[in-house]
């Protein structure tokens, strides 16, 4: 049961495009066998069938790219983001939010959890003493939801780009696993949520982390979403992207600001706001 | 695949999660480890570890006809591999598999260093076989296995 | 940039070799921490060690302790690169004085990111 031309052919444009890894002429046996596990999973009779079926379905398109990319992301993945984080955002927003004391993040493809609980490290450290902070964490798939909560990650996990001390100090070790600090688990919270659907009611964030899934749209839904994230974040919020996107050559309502080589986007406010009519 | 249901000793699906992770890492991603149907030929390499102290066991690779050639050769980045290349290759692939079994199991405990013979490693008889896969990498053949101590 | 590469097994001083002359760094290798000691003694100075736990003569723990011990070895970067991954040994490694800890197994990638951490890498060629 061997993989078609016109398969193969897609899978291996659409890795390429999502991800940069190439997988060709040759490489249809590592395809199929990569596959087939989750075509069974998913209830496809084959590869086939199930290279038909991640053309429609979001969650299936993720699990293929990631079984075909073996994709470990990485804690604070980037790194530079997360010091914009540190060292501009969350200081300007400890300026604003005097009143209520409060800052909301939202990681918006939140996948197993790596960035939700990264940020929950850095406020978890700067963050002074009489303010709280919550992170939603939304995810398309319930599965990988299912991983936020349950805050274990494997040792190979564990080494990509996470520092010793937070390492342990954030983390205990059940059998050859790494668990999440109940600290940090209190910070977060899950939801179930699919980007390119209308938005459940949701509350107004003060930064946004939306990186790396925007790839996974089409450019009309990419701009849709971006417009929609618009209207729940404060004006003097924040946004996110993955840090090889843009929002070049798009009708959005962000603009850049870049901070220490971060491209940063910060809500566009509509003119009759301005006019205050 | 064969596995004992106790839980006092490793379970399959953990030592075959270890073993892919040792792989992935040191000899690539480009050829998966694939389950197989037990190897008919003979076992060309093997590498064992011991652990003990709160868990007496041991953790063996065996090789089939050419595979831990062309495993070291992937891992060590050579073109020509000799018998000790292997030596040294598959002996620190043992010590990591085995290093992280020692972290499944109850401590503390010891790794011992590894040994690498030409051919099966036989097993004494206050050991018990727990927990065995067949595999194979790149279409070669190769098994682990997990064996704990009996008194 | 240069790097000291201590770990009784050679198909790991292989292994890591490559991945930091790859990034640019010139590369040294130890068997054991006393045959580290002695080549940083008689030169050139490491940048960063990388250093097994379990050796024969002296292991990565005690040669780390050794060259904290010494004032005019303190810009030397101590990472450690071991399959000891109990949470109680980590701790004590980087009260030691060892700067990072990677778990073995690890990726190419892994060490990268670690050593961009540390500063010695930025943009991926030595900084």
């Amino acid at each position: 049961m061997s993989l078609s031309p016109n398969s193969f052919a897609y899978v291996s444009a659409l890795v390429r495009r999502e991800t940069a890894v190439i997988y060709d002429a040759g490489k249809e046996y590592l395809v199929e066998a990569r596959l087939l596990p989750l075509a069974r999973e998913a209830g496809e009779a084959d590869v086939d069938a199930y290279v038909v079926r991640i053309q429609r379905d979001l969650v299936e398109a993720r699990k293929a790219i990631d079984a075909l990319t073996i994709n470990e992301t990485s804690w604070f993945r980037d790194n530079t983001p997360y010091q914009a984080f540190s060292e501009v955002m969350l200081p300007a927003l400890l300026t604003n939010r005097g009143a209520t004391r409060h800052l909301r993040i939202w990681s918006a493809a939140c996948s197993s959890g790596q960035e939700a609980y990264s940020i929950a490290m850095l406020l978890h450290e700067l963050l002074p003493a009489g303010w709280s902070a919550e992170i939603l964490a939304t995810d398309v798939s319930t599965a990988m939801l299912e991983r936020v909560t349950a805050g274990r990650y494997g040792q190979v996990e564990m080494n990509r780009g996470m520092p010793a001390t937070r390492l342990v100090r954030y983390f205990t070790r059940v059998g050859s696993s790494w668990e999440v600090a109940p600290e940090l688990r209190a910070m977060v919270r899950t939801q179930h949520l699919n980007l390119a659907a209308p938005f459940p009611p949701l509350p107004t964030f003060d930064v946004v982390f939306l990186r790396n899934v925007l790839i996974y749209f089409e450019m009309d839904v990419k701009c849709d979403i971006l417009r929609r994230t618009r209207d729940l974040v404060a004006p003097d919020g924040f946004l996110l992207l993955g840090s090889s996107e843009t929002t070049l050559e798009m009708d959005v309502p962000w603009h850049r600001e870049p901070i220490d080589r971060v491209q940063v986007l910060r809500p566009l406010v509509p003119a009759t706001a301005l006019t205050g009519a | 695949m064969s596995m004992s249901m106790r839980y006092d000793e490793p379970q399959l699906a953990d030592v075959l999660a270890l073993i892919e992770e040792v792989w992935r890492s040191f000899v690539g991603v480009d050829e998966p480890l694939l389950p197989a149907e037990p190897d008919t030929g003979s076992v060309a390499y093997a590498a064992t570890v011991t652990i003990t102290g709160g868990w007496d066991g041991a953790v063996t690779l065996e090789f089939g006809v050419g595979t831990a050639e062309a495993v070291s050769a992937r891992m060590l980045g050579l073109d020509e591999i000799t018998e000790a290349d292997v030596a040294d290759a598959i002996g620190e692939l043992v010590n990591m598999v085995g290093g992280n079994v020692k972290s499944l199991m109850p401590g503390p405990s010891a790794l011992s260093l590894p040994v690498v013979s030409t051919g099966r490693i036989a097993h004494s008889n206050d050991t018990v076989e727990v927990c065995r896969c067949e595999l194979s990498w790149a279409g070669l053949p190769m098994a682990a296995s997990v064996h704990a101590h009996r008194d | 940039m240069h790097a000291l590469i201590i770990d009784d097994s050679r198909a790991m001083r292989m292994i890591l070799r490559r991945i930091v002359t790859d990034l640019g760094f010139t590369c040294a290798e130890a068997g054991d921490g006393e045959q580290a000691l002695q080549q940083i003694a008689d030169g050139p100075r490491p940048d960063i060690c990388m250093i097994d736990w379990n050796m024969p003569v002296m292991d990565g723990y005690t040669f780390v302790t050794r060259v904290r011990s010494q004032p005019e070895l303190r810009d030397i970067t101590l990472m450690m690169v071991t399959t000891e991954s109990e949470h109680g040994q980590i701790v004590r490694a980087l009260a030691a004085g060892a700067h990072e800890y990677v778990i073995k197994p690890f990726t190419p990638d892994a060490i990268v990111e670690k050593l961009t951490l540390l500063g010695l890498v930025r943009d991926g060629v030595p900084a």
